[in-house]
């Protein structure tokens, strides 16, 4: 008996030791990019990493958003974070409506092609998108729309579709198709279903795309880098940038606290909406 | 007062053919109830009706129009589906009047069908909660309710009380009863309970395999099934089927074990010519306990008794084969070894055994 409980015991702590590691591991780079950001320069030069700061200040961060430069101007990331918002919320509604538009079709209506729409929808789900960022160039260039805002907004919403349709799809297949017969006896047609019954029992999904897409959209660099042009790079892209750009002494400060800025509206978001996501992920078929 | 007409409609799912050839008439303020197996195409027909199912060929009328490639909505109809398919974001009012909304009937108009409605079906406590409050029979009442709003002159009924217990599907049988004979709407009823089929309607279409194989009133369907497929699925009791012999004559007679029966009264469809085999259905309130040496009986050994209250169906051996007769519980009780059977004949009826169909 004793020597049972003492292994469990030691099982115990072990476990314990391990999660403890586990934790530090994954935490300490963030507490020292977190600490740094709060120093000054002469803290930042003079000590260790892990050293916490003597003197909190949050001069880092105020230059940072308002007067780091990147490149050749001197802004700070300011005016690429309202770049990255003007891009992410009109790619968000685009693809999540778009996406949620074709998932119901696709289960709810005879669609002419839907299985070779479907098949072609899951590949384009696992094409590697830098094989195709040639020809979108050209043909962006061709259009006359290269290097804008709705340009960068297309690349998005063009390859948020695939995915958006197929989680929208796969979460419609669940909802009784009696649903929708009885609503068109009833004489609801095509958008008018969509809109009073699909789309009122797609809140919870509604919200879990939103979040993905933001997330992915808001993290986005390399569509950002190539499509946006200069007057609306987005926050990731001026964050390299500024990490890069060294005049003199490289202001580790400065570079973390812009890098925990950029971070921070995904971070927020799964911070308070982590409530719909689980419930969103969780739901299952609608039962009438 | 509107009636149906569905005139040689055929569908296939695949190399499926699920509807075949399917004609069928429902008179004005009819209630035909289409009858038969799981899978044998009731749904199918049902919607194709309704025009949520678009038939490969034939047509549909109702109330003298064609509308064959008419949308639901524009063919008069309301329908009640199996799974209620209530619309589960809006309260029972809104599920109520959401079709009258979507046509633009006036407001005052919609209240007054959705207080209508709801008195009749008693669900006006209801009217403010979701459907995911309510109980199965009271979402089944609802379901009937969107349909009654409508005012049809046509509805659709897909097995409306399959999810219901027995005592709620009971209850709610007598009222759907009710509200035929109030409204005096032609009414079609998907079903395979047969007796929600016998109680329900003026006429029955029993269906197999995507063919309607009889169409007729309960009593008929019940007294002269056309074939023995109908035989053997109309009846809360399945009926006796015996091979026996039949030999033409004046009377014919048939030969069962050591018993010789006159068919002095069948109604044969052609006059039967030449000795042959027969499938004899003989229902089990059609045999009787016969006291011994009567002419026209059959002696058999008994097997075991089934008391199911009101009567005892009571299991015998007869020339190798098994039937059943429906007794009176005080004559079956302490039944044991052999005792002499009687038949209706008047009741009986004769199949082919290689095509099933009636003599
Ligand atoms: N969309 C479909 N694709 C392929 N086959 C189908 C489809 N819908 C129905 N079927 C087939 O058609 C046949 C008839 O189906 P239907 O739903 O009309 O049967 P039912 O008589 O209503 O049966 P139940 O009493 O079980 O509801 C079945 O064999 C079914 O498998
Ligand atoms: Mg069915």
């Amino acid at each position: 008996m004793a020597a049972a409980t003492n292994q469990a015991r030691i099982g115990r702590i072990g476990l314990y030791a391990f999660l403890v590691t586990t934790c530090l591991f994954f935490s300490i780079p963030l507490l020292v990019v977190i600490s740094t950001s709060f120093k000054p320069l002469s803290e930042v030069r003079d000590f260790s990493v892990f050293q916490l700061p003597a003197q909190m200040t949050a001069a880092a961060w105020g230059k940072a958003w308002q007067s780091a430069c990147t490149g050749t101007e001197c802004a700070g990331l300011h005016i690429a974070f309202w770049n990255s918002v003007r891009i992410v919320i009109p790619s968000v509604i685009i693809s999540v409506l778009v996406g949620s538009l074709n998932g119901y079709a696709l289960s709810h209506w005879r669609v002419r092609g839907a299985d070779t729409l479907m098949l072609a929808l899951i590949l384009g789900a696992f094409i590697p998108y830098q094989v195709i960022i040639f020809p979108l160039v050209k043909i962006f260039s061709t259009v006359g729309i290269f290097g804008s805002v709705a340009c960068i907004i297309a690349v998005h919403v063009l390859f948020g579709l695939p995915v958006m349709t197929l989680l929208f799809r796969n979460f419609y297949v669940g909802i009784p198709n009696e649903l929708v017969k009885a609503a068109r006896v009833d004489g609801a047609g095509f958008w008018r279903i969509f809109l009073f019954i699909i789309l009122p029992l797609s809140v919870n999904m509604l919200i879990v795309a939103a979040i993905l897409q933001t997330t992915g959209i808001w993290n986005d660099y390399l569509f950002g880098l190539i499509f946006a042009g200069h007057n609306n790079t987005p926050m990731t892209v001026e964050l390299m940038e500024l990490a890069t750009t060294s005049t003199g002494v490289v202001e580790y400060n400065v570079s973390t606290a812009a890098a925990l800025l950029t971070a921070l509206p995904p971070l927020l978001l799964y911070f308070f909406s982590g409530r719909y996501f689980v419930r969103g992920i969780t739901a299952g078929a609608v039962k009438g | 007062m509107t009636g149906v007409r569905v005139i040689g409609v055929s569908k296939s799912h695949g190399l499926l053919r699920v509807l075949q050839d399917i004609d069928l008439a429902v008179e004005p303020g009819e209630f035909t109830v289409l009858l038969g197996p799981s899978g044998c195409g009731k749904t199918t027909l049902l919607n194709t009706i309704a025009g949520l199912d678009i038939p490969d060929s034939g047509s549909v009328f109702i109330g003298g129009r064609d509308v064959t490639n008419v949308d639901p909505s524009g063919r008069g109809i309301a329908m009640v589906f199996q799974s209620y398919a209530l619309y589960p974001t809006m309260s029972v009012r809104r599920n109520l009047s959401f079709g009258l909304r979507v046509r633009s009937v006036q407001r005052d108009e919609v209240e007054r069908r959705v207080a209508w409605a709801s008195q009749m079906l008693q669900i006006g406590e209801l009217l403010d909660r979701k459907p995911n409050q309510l109980s199965g029979g009271q979402r089944q009442r609802v379901a009937i309710g969107r349909a009654l709003v409508q005012k049809a002159g046509v509805f659709l009924f897909d097995e409306p009380l399959s999810n219901l217990d027995a005592k709620l599907r009971m209850e709610t049988r007598v009222e759907i009863k009710r509200l035929h004979q109030e409204l005096g709407a032609t009414m079609l009823y998907v079903t395979h309970d047969q007796i929600e089929a016998m109680t329900l309607a003026t006429r029955i279409a029993v269906m197999h395999k995507g063919r309607v194989i009889q169409y007729a009133p309960p009593d008929e369907l019940y007294e002269r099934p056309r074939t023995m497929f109908v035989a053997g699925f109309v009846g809360s009791l399945a009926t006796n089927m015996m091979t026996t012999r039949l030999s033409p004559g004046d009377p014919p007679m048939i030969t069962l074990g050591t018993g010789r029966f006159p068919l002095d009264r069948y109604d044969f469809t052609s006059a039967p010519a030449g000795d042959r085999d027969v499938v004899l259905s003989v229902r089990p309130e059609n045999v009787s306990l016969a006291t011994s040496g009567q002419a026209g009986t059959v002696e058999a050994d008994t097997l075991f008794t089934e008391p199911m209250g009101a009567d005892t169906l009571a299991w015998f051996t007869l020339a190798g084969q098994r039937i059943s007769a429906r007794l009176d519980p005080h004559a079956a009780r302490g039944l044991t070894g052999r005792v002499r059977l009687a038949f209706d004949l008047d009741k009986v009826s004769l199949f082919d055994p290689a095509s099933g169909d009636r003599l």
